[in-house]
């Protein structure tokens, strides 16, 4: 018989007691690194393209048919997200700046973990500002009381704010860390979130000047190898300025994974990069497919940029096992474990759901996502030096201060491509071009195939005011089995019966050869531009008088 | 025997009134003597009024001084003392009175007739007058009801007569042996009701309360308690959900929602609070009583908000022994399964659904493509594994599960211990593979009497369940969904992928299972002292673990391609892709620590009770878990078969307390002016120190309008009571610890050497609401129990406005705080109601037959809650319903694109076929042109059931009886969304009743307008199917809920194997329904079966 009603948590502690050390400070810290807050746009098991980079057979995300409205989960858990994060930004702050804190730690110490909370305050806030445009901004602790009247803040006065934090965790944060210590945010992941929020909104001069400044910090190169970048086995690759780790053993992965596994491996191809995506890489002479000569369609993997095979998997090569060929007379296929003949489960005459255009995805793809019960444990990249260099160039490029700086950004990025050295000019189409229109068509085209499935596109069709344009028009495949044999295959015309015009932004039109009848209107997409900033949650209105609706919804 | 009649008849007794009714005389000794009288109630031909002035003598004294001069005999049977007339009026005063005659004497008749007297269940009944109609001749039954008695011939009539039963006449004849049935009176008023730490009489309440005893769980059969409460009483709401048919738990509310949190009532049996109802085995429940109003729950205040329900167990009586043993066999359907279309017709509406959103012209095949939907049943004829027609549901589901069960139950009692005890096993098989359910009960409950002032219960319970279920996701879905495209085994009988993997009949069949025992000891130990008169003192103690287990064992099923066996295609999906298991532990242990003390008085014309009472409650849960994956075999599910690179574990614990205070005082004038006060004092550990303790009061009173002199002379209204209550009770059940912010831990990952190395993290999730407290209800009850033409035909109303005050609600905040949405003491809901119950019993010859009706109905509205909270299609704010449908107004299917152009609309999209919504509102408060969710949604109407309604019929000749229940509810605003869904997930099944109804390109024009639901499309899916009044349709329904049909074999014949009864029977429950819901759908949700039981018991 017990006699105490004063029962407090067994197994969990109270927060009044809690932010009381250095510790529980740093605990409090590392909760601001949970995938959760880091999720981007499109990750490499996501089914909800945003962009025009990927689609799923012929289901469409809100954003891509229009009908996004306050209701929209995705955006929702955006919203809710984002704050959840600042909410406990701003809890260790408020911890921080106490005086019994104060008086416990270091000042030097202090203004790290400052530093840190600032810094991930500032990416948070940046991400809603990206796409809520004004947001509802706190730096301290809310109470629910307040919570009731709150309206948005000016997106300036904002963005001014996210500088602040940002360039007060640039101040203090340290260059990098010894490898046998945990690896946290660093000055040069404060400088590149900096820059690329500057970017987004605009602000060439700021971006610039961060994309600079992480540059010259001098912590980072290009990854050797473009396409094992990606793999799962890749680890805190140098190139790499801020990525959240996964890992099987800790139990935090992705998965498990079947969307984007070819269906003669089991999986169900069901998330595919598009023929949009597929003919924006440049050929190996620089030039776009309308324009080289050295494109083929028959053979449209060939003398194409590197990048094309590391994310979309060449027809008749080997990959997860089989050989893959999504040709109608392709019934049987090569099968690598036993090198028989079996029947060939990615091509559309044996099955139905194979491949809707032909194209499946080869990036970060590699054998080893066919074990563990197909989890996976890629790290999630938040940004890249490669996106540094290339924010660096489309900075200067939008404030025409086009210098040899912009296209060594853009060169250092495209040679690491080809693997070879930026200087070796021959064995790449080096970038010379200095016309800003011109740069900045090669500069969109540049980031489409570098950062393909990174979770970025959305953001630049959006930033770029392109989705309009994009995101408005069908996504195209494959004729069916009979057809396409009668009407492309039988007429020598496999694989692409015509080829796409591209146009000043980079992206491929193909309503020519729509109007042929030799490719198949998937799915249209039917964006509107009130799409352009995302509506906050319906909740947020409806209990709220002084939260405004963006216009539009 | 004698020696306990001896000590009743020996009881000290004082007993001082003055001219007052027999009747009340005899309630003033029952209650001073604590013994029981049972008679007539026309004992004496004209009223009496008596006087007595009795200090501190024997029981038998003042029976003598009594009952002598009215000439009435009394006898001790069984701890009651019997009265009845003296048969001596125009006999020789000299005739002993004990006896009317002596069972020997039969030196004036030639006719020897014997027999046995026995109820309805077959027991003999001791003590049962036998007269010789127009004399005064007769005898009495002995201990087993045997007679034996001389007639003077065979044109003799044979009267038989007991207090409590109706009289019966047999005619001689030429037998010599006479066994005769009687049937027992309406004598529901004397029935005894348990309330709260108590019993009263059901016509001493003040409070609203409902019971039902052992018969209904006889009768209904459920495996469940909680299932057959279904309709059983107004007012007490059933919610099943399917799923797990009749295994499954079912959700109680009593008088409609009471509060937001848990709704569900407290569940005390025999004293001692449980989880809920299911952990009593139906067999052994004696009584079920639900307290309904504040007055009569308030007594378990603070947990009492929702409603109390209060089970006693059987117990053995004195003198009693048996021994019986039942078995019953039978099996489980499915109500109605939804048809969804065969192969063919699903491509046809897919590629409809395709064209609808891709708009690509001429070609309507966007999805499958012409020349495979030619002849495709044909083609599926010659190749079935590339062109599949699969009917997952046909092939998944069993039409039948298996069920069967024995029980065993033993009862002894001798003066000093008394001793019943029970055993039941019950085995149900499942819908589908790798699904069934076993559940054994044991009960031991014993009374002791040590000597007068000393005695004490000593109970004990064992409940063990064991749930198996395959590892697939919800099969019942999985299956209702899939396509019929895909196939589930090869032709050559092989599996197959299904939709690359996820086939959900081979990983219900071959996938592992998730296994569940449950084992809980219950004890409790009472010690009652008698120190003095009428004063009881009882201490009671009562642990109850429960040890929990969970073994989910996960088999990775690989499929190899049609063609090629070596040939690997996919691993099955659905509940994992690889081995593995986890297994789980957990163990709770709770402590209900009560001193109770009862003290009843009867001074004059004045009765009075009291109870004081202390309760002190404890409870503490551990977890532990660990796993292993990618177990290289399936073979061997333990953990150490596993590789340690996947291993995982994990732990928690919480604990609760409170601790009660609380008294009872009622007090009665004549029986004919009841007044009872109620309150209770509460502290709860889960809140902080300065909000814990909350007190409860009620008050109730009744007045009994038939002990009224003006009532007297008319025999209309048997008896009629006004009852009045007013209370408080609380809740507290939000969590366990709301008033502390908890940290909340987790995991991150950095890179430490390269390597992803894992650090703890922590946030605080939640605000901590310091001051948050009990939530208080007060209500307010007013009730009228009517019993008419000699207790034939009773009537039962009540009415009640029950207000929750500070009530305890996760109020939407805004997001962007960053934290969950906490509890808070906030908001009023008012919810008025009526309960009605209407009863008749009656008997034709030697047909007994009874009727009984309960209808409620009741209306929850919520007041200032200070915010608004959002629940999927439904709402709660000031002014709405509980959970109120909340969604656009609709205005039919747009037909043309004019009007699409010229309406305002959700998004750009909208196209012809779709749902067009009225534009209500907008930011300035003036329909804004525009569709948005903020503005253009309103209240469409509460979704809770109305006019709940329960009946029961009951029939009983000649050992046949039949039982027929019917339940339902009345009018209920349902969503039609679930049972429309197509493309489920974006490739699921076409439900059949869809086809020809809805809006389709290929419809003519007449068609279209006639359509009941919107085109098919993906894109704007939600667009459509966001909830709109056009989904809401009345989802009441009429069920046929159950059907029993007995024999019981006359005792004549079960006596020469030395049986006392034996009895057979089939029930059949959830026959059927009437109800408006698409075909196929059962109103109550996938899953529900019919269940059809036959078994037959025995008892010696």
């Amino acid at each position: 018989c017990q006699n105490s009603l004063d029962l407090y948590p067994l197994a969990q502690p109270s927060a009044e007691k809690w932010y009381s050390n250095e510790t529980e400070i740093q605990l409090a810290l590392n909760d601001l690194y949970r995938l959760e807050w880091w999720q981007w746009d499109e990750d490499n098991t996501s089914v909800n393209y945003l962009s025009d980079d990927g689609f799923y057979r012929q289901a469409l995300t809100p954003i891509k048919a229009g009908t996004v409205t306050s209701q929209w989960d995705f955006s929702t858990n955006f919203w809710r997200n984002g704050y959840k994060a600042i909410a406990r930004a701003n809890r260790a702050i408020v911890a921080l700046n106490s005086t019994e804190t104060k008086s416990k730690v270091s000042q030097a110490k202090l203004d790290v973990y400052l530093a840190e909370a600032r810094f991930h305050r500032a990416a948070q806030y940046a991400k809603l500002v990206d796409k809520f445009g004004d947001v509802v901004y706190s730096d301290g602790v809310v109470s629910i009381e307040d919570a009731y009247t709150i309206g948005r803040t000016d997106k300036k006065t904002v963005i001014t704010k996210i500088y602040e934090d940002f360039d007060f965790a640039i101040a203090n944060l340290p260059d990098a860390y010894a490898a046998t210590a945990i690896k946290r945010v660093t000055k040069g992941v404060a400088l590149a979130l900096k820059a690329r929020f500057a970017l987004y909104q605009q602000d060439f001069t700021t971006a610039a000047a961060a994309a600079k400044a992480c540059i010259d910090l001098n912590q980072y190169t290009l990854h050797p190898d473009y396409g094992t970048l990606f793999l799962q086995s890749t680890k805190n690759s140098k190139e790499v300025v801020f990525s959240i780790p996964r890992s099987l053993e800790q139990k935090i992965t992705l998965g498990p994974t079947s969307d984007k596994i070819t269906r003669n491996s089991g999986g169900f191809a069901a998330t595919n990069p598009t023929w949009d995506l597929f003919c924006s890489y440049l050929c190996t002479d620089g030039k776009t497919i309308d324009k080289s000569p050295l494109y083929d369609p028959r053979n449209p993997f060939k003398n194409r940029d590197p990048r094309c095979t590391a994310t979309i998997v060449e027809f008749g090569q080997p990959h997860l096992g089989f050989i893959y060929d999504p040709h109608p007379n392709a019934v049987q296929v090569l099968r690598l474990s036993s090198n028989s003949m079996v029947t060939n489960n990615d091509n559309r005459v044996n099955a139905q759901f194979a491949s809707f255009n032909g194209l499946v995805w080869k990036k970060g793809i590699d054998d080893s996502w066919l074990l563990n019960g197909r989890l996976i444990e890629p790290e999630q990249i938040i940004i890249r030096y490669a996106d540094v260099l290339l924010m660096y160039a489309e900075a200067k490029i939008e404030l025409n201060q086009i210098d040899e700086s912009v296209l060594s950004a853009m060169n250092a990025v495209r040679a690491r491509a080809y693997k070879v050295a930026a200087s070796a000019t021959t064995l790449y189409p080096v970038i010379t071009e200095t016309n800003q229109a011109e740069l900045r068509k090669l500069l969109r085209i540049e980031r489409r195939m570098e950062f393909a499935n990174e979770g970025l596109r959305y953001m630049d069709i959006v930033r770029w005011k392109i989705a309009g344009k994009v995101l408005n028009r069908p996504i195209y495949g494959m004729l069916d089995p009979i057809d396409l044999k009668a009407k492309v295959v039988d007429k020598g015309l496999w694989f692409f019966a015509g080829t796409p015009t591209i146009d000043e932004d980079g992206t491929p039109d193909f309503s020519a050869m729509a109007a042929t009848g030799l490719i198949k209107n998937l799915v249209p997409t039917a964006w509107t531009d009130r799409q352009y900033l995302w509506p906050v949650p319906t909740a947020e209105i409806q209990i709220n008088p002084n939260m405004k609706q963006n216009a539009g919804y | 025997k004698d020696a306990e009649a001896q000590e009743l008849l020996n009881r000290k007794v004082s007993v001082q009134i003055e001219n007052r009714n027999f009747e009340d005389a005899i309630t003033i000794i029952e209650k001073q003597a604590d013994v029981k009288f049972t008679y007539r109630s026309k004992l004496l031909e004209v009223p009496q009024k008596v006087t007595l002035n009795i200090v501190n003598q024997s029981l038998s004294q003042v029976l003598d001084k009594l009952l002598r001069p009215l000439k009435i005999k009394y006898k001790v049977v069984n701890n009651q003392i019997i009265l009845s007339r003296l048969i001596t009026l125009a006999l020789p005063e000299t005739l002993p009175n004990t006896l009317v005659y002596s069972p020997n004497d039969n030196n004036i008749a030639d006719i020897g007739v014997k027999g046995v007297v026995s109820d309805e269940k077959g027991e003999g009944i001791p003590g049962v007058s036998v007269i010789i109609k127009g004399t005064t001749k007769g005898t009495v039954t002995g201990i087993n009801g045997d007679y034996n008695l001389s007639v003077p011939d065979g044109n003799a009539i044979l009267v038989f007569s007991f207090v409590g039963y109706q009289p019966k006449e047999v005619t001689v004849g030429n037998q010599t042996t006479l066994n005769v049935t009687l049937a027992t009176d309406t004598k529901a008023l004397e029935e005894v009701v348990v309330v709260g730490y108590g019993v009263q009489k059901k016509k001493d309440l003040t409070g609203a309360v409902s019971s039902i005893n052992a018969d209904v769980f006889k009768e209904r059969k459920e495996t469940q308690v909680s299932q057959a409460l279904q309709g059983a009483m107004s007012g007490v709401m059933v919610s099943r959900s399917g799923g797990n048919g009749s295994m499954g738990n079912a959700s109680i509310q009593i008088r409609g929602v009471t509060t937001i949190g848990d709704s569900n009532p407290l569940v005390i049996v025999d004293g001692v609070p449980v989880s809920d109802v299911n952990q009593v085995n139906p067999n052994d429940i004696e009584n079920l009583s639900v307290l309904k109003d504040a007055a009569s729950a308030s007594i378990y205040g603070s947990r009492a908000a929702a409603g109390v329900i209060l089970i006693t167990t059987k117990r053995a009586k004195t003198d009693q022994a048996s021994f019986n043993y039942s078995y019953e066999r039978g099996f489980d359907t499915p109500t109605q399964l939804p048809d969804y279309m065969g192969a063919q017709r699903y491509m046809e509406l897919q590629n409809e659904l395709r064209w609808n959103d891709a708009g690509n012209g001429a070609n309507k095949f966007p999805a499958f493509s012409q020349d495979l939907l030619t002849d495709y049943n044909q083609k599926h004829q010659t190749n079935p594994d590339r062109y599949p027609d699969t009917n997952w549901m046909g092939m998944t589901l069993n039409n039948m599960a298996q069920r069967e069960a024995h029980s065993v139950s033993v009862v002894g009692g001798s003066k000093f211990v008394k001793s019943n005890a029970s055993v039941r096993y019950e085995k149900i098989g499942g819908f589908y593979e790798n699904k069934n359910y076993n559940r054994v009960f044991v009960r031991s409950n014993n009374d002791f009497t040590i000597n007068k002032i000393v005695g004490g219960t000593v109970d004990f319970n064992f409940k063990r369940t064991n749930t198996v279920d395959p590892t697939a996701d919800n099969p019942l879905y999985r299956t209702r969904i899939a396509a019929p495209i895909y196939p589930a085994l090869w032709a050559d009988g092989r599996i197959a992928d299904g939709k690359a993997g996820e086939n959900v009949y081979a990983k219900v069949r071959y996938g592992g299972t998730n296994r569940y025992t449950y084992n809980q000891i219950g004890g409790r130990i009472a010690l009652d002292l008698k120190p003095i008169e009428g004063l009881k003192i009882s201490g009671i103690l009562a642990p109850i673990f429960d040890f929990n287990d969970q073994k989910r064992f996960n088999k990775r099923v690989d499929v190899y391609a049609a063609d090629d066996p070596n040939q690997f295609v996919a691993s099955l999906i659905g509940g994992g892709l690889t081995t593995r298991l986890d297994e789980n532990r957990w163990s709770n242990y709770s402590l209900t620590t009560q001193f109770l003390a009862n003290y009843g008085k009867t001074i004059g014309k004045h009765d009075f009770t009291a109870l004081l009472g202390y309760e002190n409650y404890y409870y503490k849960s551990e977890s532990i878990g660990a796993s292993r994956d990618q177990y290289l075999f399936d073979t061997y599910p333990y953990l150490d078969q596993g590789p340690t690179a996947f291993r995982d574990n994990y732990g928690t614990a919480f604990e609760t307390a409170y601790r009660s205070y609380f008294g009872r005082l009622t007090y009665s004038f004549q029986d004919r002016y009841l007044i009872q006060a109620n309150i209770r004092r509460d502290g709860s550990s889960r809140f902080n120190k300065d909000y814990r303790w909350g007190t409860f009061p009620s008050i109730s009173a009744g007045w009994v309008v038939s002990e009224e002199g003006f009532m007297r002379n008319q025999n209309l209204i048997s008896f009629l009571k006004l009852r009045a209550s007013w209370g408080t009770l609380g809740n507290e059940r939000i969590g366990n610890y709301p008033s502390v912010g908890i940290m909340s831990f987790n995991n991150a990952l950095f890179y430490q050497n390269n390597v992803a190395v894992s650090q703890q993290t922590a946030a605080q999730v939640q605000y901590a609401i310091k001051d948050i407290s009990w939530e208080k209800t007060s209500s307010v009850d007013l009730g009228l129990d009517a019993y008419f033409l000699k207790n034939k035909l009773r009537f039962t109303a009540d009415v009640y406005r029950k207000e929750t005050k500070d009530m305890l609600l996760a109020l939407q905040i805004p997001i962007f705080v960053g934290f969950e949405n906490p509890n808070q003491n906030t908001g009023i809901m008012t919810t008025k109601g009526i309960d009605l119950d209407l009863g008749w019993t009656s008997t034709v010859g030697k047909l007994r037959y009874s009727a009984s009706f309960n209808l409620s109905q009741f209306r929850s509205e919520m007041g200032d809650l200070g915010g608004t909270e959002f629940i999927g299609d439904k709402i709660r704010r000031n002014g709405s319903q509980f959970d109120e449908w909340y969604g656009y107004i609709s205005q039919g299917i747009y037909q043309t694109q004019e009007d699409v152009n010229n309406s305002p609309k959700l998004s750009n999209n909208v196209k012809v076929g779709d749902l067009k919504y009225a534009d209500i509102s907008g930011p300035n408060g003036v329909p804004d042109g525009k569709i948005s969710p903020e503005y253009d949604r309103v209240l469409l109407g509460s979704s809770q059931p109305q006019w709940m309604y329960g009946g029961n019929f009951k029939l009983d000749y000649r050992g046949i009886d039949l039982g027929i229940t019917i339940q339902g509810i009345g009018y209920q605003r349902t969503s039609l969304l679930p049972y429309t869904d197509y493309n489920a997930e974006n490739f699921g099944a076409f439900p059949v009743y869809l086809d020809g109804n809805t809006w389709s390109m290929n419809n003519t024009e007449q068609q279209n307008l006639a359509a009941k639901y919107p085109r098919y499309t993906e894109t704007n899916r939600a667009l459509n199917r966001s909830l709109s009044d056009f989904w809401l349709f009345n989802g009441g329904y009429f069920r046929l809920k159950n059907v029993t049909l007995g024999y019981t074999i006359p005792q004549s014949i079960t006596k020469r194997i030395m049986a006392n009864s034996i009895r057979f029977y089939v029930t059949g429950t959830d026959i059927f329904s009437l109800n408006k819901y698409p075909k196929g759908w059962d109103p109550e949700g996938l899953g529900i079966v019919s269940t059809y039981i036959g078994g037959f018991s025995i008892g010696f």
